[in-house]
């Protein structure tokens, strides 16, 4: 029993480790895959359930300031296992200033740059399209 | 004795653990929790949640440098502060400030490449760290060879400012939220005088603009400190002076002109254009007045 015991918590704590050393590599991987001719700011590592009402999508928010004249650039990365594909809106207060996901034609852009005039506290809002389970980061950097 | 072996064994993993989880950096350095000198319950005056929605990007260690070298402002290395005297710093809070003066300062030495004179802040970065307990999330080796080789600046840049923003990170989860709030404080502090001390030299408009833009920051950074700031005099005297910056700021206008955003698809890229516009109105009367306070400030700490 105690055996048994032991070797549940071993294996409980190596999935948080490997959990934890996953996460640093998709943060890692998915910073250094943006390329030149621009600067990491922040990452947001998102994990989020499946949606049980599709009118009801899990969302993961982010406030973060923006500066005018600065262009950013928003890349967002899905983890190898993630079953759905991160998305970002982007809202100034209550206003969506953009969407990665085009509502026309269901194309999710990995990638959203974001020329800046007002500079404020601004909400990213982080989800998986159609509100599937999924794990993924996002990358705020600085384009130059 | 079986049982004393299973206890052990449960502690040998629990190390294990503890130790891997903040991979890539100086993984096999184990941290005893701490208890700082103040008390959790001043802290939770303050969500971590509201924390959270206000720090993001306050003090970004490297966006005030890259509009320097946007504007082809030189780089001055006289306005870099002085590391002689950050061996002698008593005080987990002297240390945490200027740990993030010395972040912003790294920041602007390496989005200007500078990245020989780096290793002298970055081994100072280094030892105040370890002096907070945060060593673990500055991989101070990788970053001295990157520095020292100029082999990658990206990964340079990428893995400095994450440092910063894991370090961060961990002293808000782990209640010493004064901590990070102080180290922010100083990323902050060092970035806006940079920019009043460039401004003197290269009074481009962009520049007075972004520091007439940190009316609205300061107010944020001020509610950050709110909750410690009777916790000591040192605390006390430092958002005081932050009060008096901010009321430098009071006749700095900032007025909105509407607009609906363009969207525009280039090169599988989605590329948003703002165009309600923010527009700051500076005199210069009013930027002497936030370039001598600021000046003061930053002198201040860096003296200490």
């Amino acid at each position: 029993m105690k055996r048994t015991t032991i070797v549940f918590i071993t294996l409980l704590l190596a999935a948080f480790a490997l959990n934890a050393q996953d996460q640093q590599e998709m943060v890692t991987d998915c910073a250094l895959s943006i390329g030149g001719n621009t600067t990491y700011l922040k990452d947001f590592v998102i994990k989020l359930p499946e949606s049980t009402d599709q009118g009801n999508i899990p969302v993961h928010k982010e406030n973060i300031y923006l500066m005018k004249k600065q262009r950013y650039l928003f890349t967002q990365c899905n983890a190898n296992d993630s079953e759905g594909e991160l998305t970002i809106e982007l809202y100034d207060a209550n206003n969506l200033i953009s969407s990665s996901i085009n509502k026309n034609n269901g194309r999710v852009y990995s990638s959203v740059e974001f020329s800046c005039n007002k500079t404020g506290l601004y909400t990213i809002w982080y989800s998986f399209k159609d509100g599937k389970k999924g794990t993924g980061v996002g990358i705020v950097s600085l384009l130059k | 004795m079986k049982k004393v072996l299973s206890s052990l064994q449960i502690l040998l993993i629990l190390l294990l653990f503890y130790s891997c989880k903040n991979t890539g950096n100086k993984g096999s350095e184990f941290i005893f929790p701490e208890s700082d000198s103040i008390p959790v319950k001043e802290a939770e005056k303050l969500s971590h949640e509201a924390i959270d929605d206000i720090v993001q990007n306050i003090g970004s260690p490297v966006e005030m440098a890259a509009l320097l070298l946007e504007l082809k402002v030189p780089f001055i290395t006289e306005h870099l502060a002085s590391i002689e005297q950050a061996e002698n710093l008593s005080t987990n809070s002297q240390k945490a400030l200027r740990l993030g003066i010395y972040g912003a300062d790294l920041g602007y030495l390496n989005i200007y490449e500078k990245t020989g004179s780096a290793v002298e802040t970055l081994s100072t970065i280094n030892k105040l760290a370890d002096g907070l307990r945060v060593g673990q999330f500055f991989d101070f080796e990788t970053l001295k060879n990157l520095a020292v080789n100029k082999s990658n600046i990206d990964s340079l840049l990428f893995l400095s400012v994450r440092s910063y923003n894991e370090i961060d990170k961990y002293l808000r989860e782990n209640d010493r939220g004064y901590l990070s709030a102080l180290m922010i404080t100083g990323v902050w502090l060092e970035a806006q005088y940079l920019a009043c001390q460039i401004v003197k030299d290269y009074p481009h408009l962009d520049l007075k603009n972004r520091i007439g833009e940190q009316k609205i920051i300061i107010n944020d950074l001020l509610m950050l400190l709110r909750p410690y700031n009777e916790s000591s005099d040192e605390y006390r005297e430092l958002y005081n002076d932050l009060e008096l910056l901010k009321r430098e700021y009071s006749d700095v206008s900032i007025t909105y002109t509407p607009g609906e955003p363009e969207t525009v698809e280039k090169d599988g890229r989605l590329i948003v254009i703002q165009n309600e516009e923010s527009t700051v109105v500076i005199s210069d009367d009013v930027l002497e007045g936030i370039i001598q306070k600021t000046e003061e400030i930053r002198n201040k700490i860096i003296s200490l």
